[in-house]
């Protein structure tokens, strides 16, 4: 076994890429989650700004696609020639990078065309046309679409053990929604958007701690499922958990991203009204999502060359413990 | 005529690294061994050295991967991978997928580029003087290695003559 130190992770994407992942499954998740409590809560809380009238409950709800637009730059961002950004959809046959492409720009533009829709209530645009309600649910699926293919795209890597496997998309899946949801719980803290309907404000809370049990049992899984899978894989592992790579692990991942958010939102479920609380807990839950799309690109390691193992193995070089 | 490819012998290599210098002069301009489509791995305490190169895979992944198809094959030209500057934008897809480390990122052109056999006349064969790379017909290549094994079992024969 290599020692520690001497691991070699991938360095072609980075923290620009992982900004991406996490925007867009932020804003993917948030749109799932906003979708279905519109469809069964409806909260709607209409104000008037300068003579129109606006819903910021279902802006609150709905600004999952934003988040996305904010984030698909970021891949742009990261291209050698960026003004060429738009060949990436010449390949969608074989290439997940083609059809993430499009699948994020299906969901960015049909989003926030409901975004408007819903956040400024017009009357020429509330008619109850089944058109609308296609195009919800065509949205929903391209949202699922794009919290999913955030984790496809790694999966894609097949010379990557840690990547390739379809724990990953789920993995990523669960965060999505996890850190969607508390994007939301945000946006509407303190707003009194929810104030007509206090269990709402609770219920959400609960599902958010419900999703972080279970990011937390699918990420030790798909660890422990990595590290049992090859070399490489092990060696993944072992660089996010005792490497170089272990504070994002156990500082970034584990207490921002599990631990203080379930401990303080338990402690907030028992003192109603805490708002900093939520807050805080949010905040590092967010963080916790963003360390997790890092950790996880940044701890990939590359399959040995072939040709390097077999010059490796007939001279005995491997550097070992 | 058959198809052809490069060939490492790994053994004959002395790390003297002029394939890198030739590829980058060649395809450059500039004696830049950062920027070449060969790259020489080394452990230099043992001695050992290894060139790797593009193996222009038949199930080529960084084919499959690249999102503007600027990855792509030419079958005429010896079945080789190539990828068109023109249409590259530098989301190095292809680097992650390959499974030899081919792809390169040439950070001045911001672009990737791999081996292209030099359109027919590859420069780090001509130029490698230990004869550690050739460029050989596809159906032949089993010949060397044959030989080598015929010669072995020859000497092990007189050996017990």
């Amino acid at each position: 076994m290599r020692k520690v130190k001497h691991l070699r992770p991938q360095e072609h994407w980075g923290w620009i890429i992982a900004i991406y992942l996490y925007l867009a499954g932020m804003g993917a998740g948030s749109y799932i989650i906003g979708t279905v409590m519109n469809w069964f809560v409806h909260p709607s809380k209409i104000i008037t700004i300068w003579g129109q009238p606006f819903d910021p409950a279902k802006g609150a709800l709905l600004w999952g696609p934003l988040l996305v637009a904010i984030g698909a730059p970021f891949l742009i961002l990261d291209l050698g020639i960026k003004k060429r950004f738009l060949y990436a959809c010449l390949n969608p046959k074989t290439s997940w990078v083609a059809r993430g492409f499009i699948i994020l720009s299906v969901f960015i533009v049909f989003g926030v065309v409901l975004l408007a829709k819903s956040a400024f209530p017009f009357e020429w645009l509330r008619g109850g046309s089944p058109i609308w309600n296609i195009l919800e649910v065509i949205t929903l699926a391209f949202a699922f679409g794009t919290a999913i293919y955030t984790g496809i795209l790694l999966k894609a890597t097949k010379s990557i053990p840690l990547w390739n496997t379809y724990f990953l998309p789920l993995l990523f899946l669960v965060s999505a929604l996890s850190t969607g949801s508390m994007a939301i719980i945000l946006t509407t803290l303190g707003t009194g958007i929810f104030s007509h309907d206090a269990g709402t404000l609770k219920s959400l809370i609960l599902i958010e701690q419900i999703l972080v049990v279970i990011e937390a049992i699918v990420l030790y899984l798909y660890l422990l499922g990595r590290y049992r899978i090859s070399e490489q894989g092990k060696d993944s592992v072992r660089l996010l958990l005792y490497g170089e790579k272990k504070l994002i692990f156990w500082g970034g991942i584990v207490l921002l991203g599990f631990l203080f958010p379930f401990v303080l939102e338990s402690i907030a479920t028992f003192s109603p009204g805490n708002v900093w609380l939520i807050f805080f807990s949010g905040m590092t839950l967010l963080c916790g999502g963003f360390f997790l799309r890092l950790g996880v690109l940044s701890a990939g390691i590359k399959e040995q060359i072939p040709m390097k193992r077999w010059t490796e193995f007939r001279y005995h070089l491997k550097e070992t413990k | 005529m058959s198809e052809k490819v490069l060939v490492v012998d790994q053994e004959k290599c002395t790390g003297c690294r002029q394939c890198e210098l030739v590829c980058s002069v060649y395809h450059t301009g500039s004696s830049n061994p950062s920027r070449s489509r060969i790259r020489v791995v080394k452990w230099e305490h043992e001695g050992i050295y290894l060139p790797l190169i593009c193996n222009h895979c038949e199930k080529a992944y960084c084919l499959e991967v690249c999102p503007t198809k600027a990855c792509h094959r030419e079958p005429e030209l010896n079945h080789r991978v190539v990828i068109d500057k023109n249409l590259c934008i530098g989301c190095k897809t292809c680097i992650m997928a390959c499974p030899f480390d081919h792809p390169f990122f040439d950070v001045k052109e911001q672009v990737t580029v791999k081996c292209d056999f030099c359109d027919g006349d590859p420069q780090c064969v001509a130029f490698c003087y230990a004869k550690a790379i050739m460029f050989l017909d596809a159906d032949t290549i089993q010949i060397p290695k044959k030989r080598e094994a015929a010669n072995k079992v020859l000497e092990s024969i007189k050996q017990i003559r």
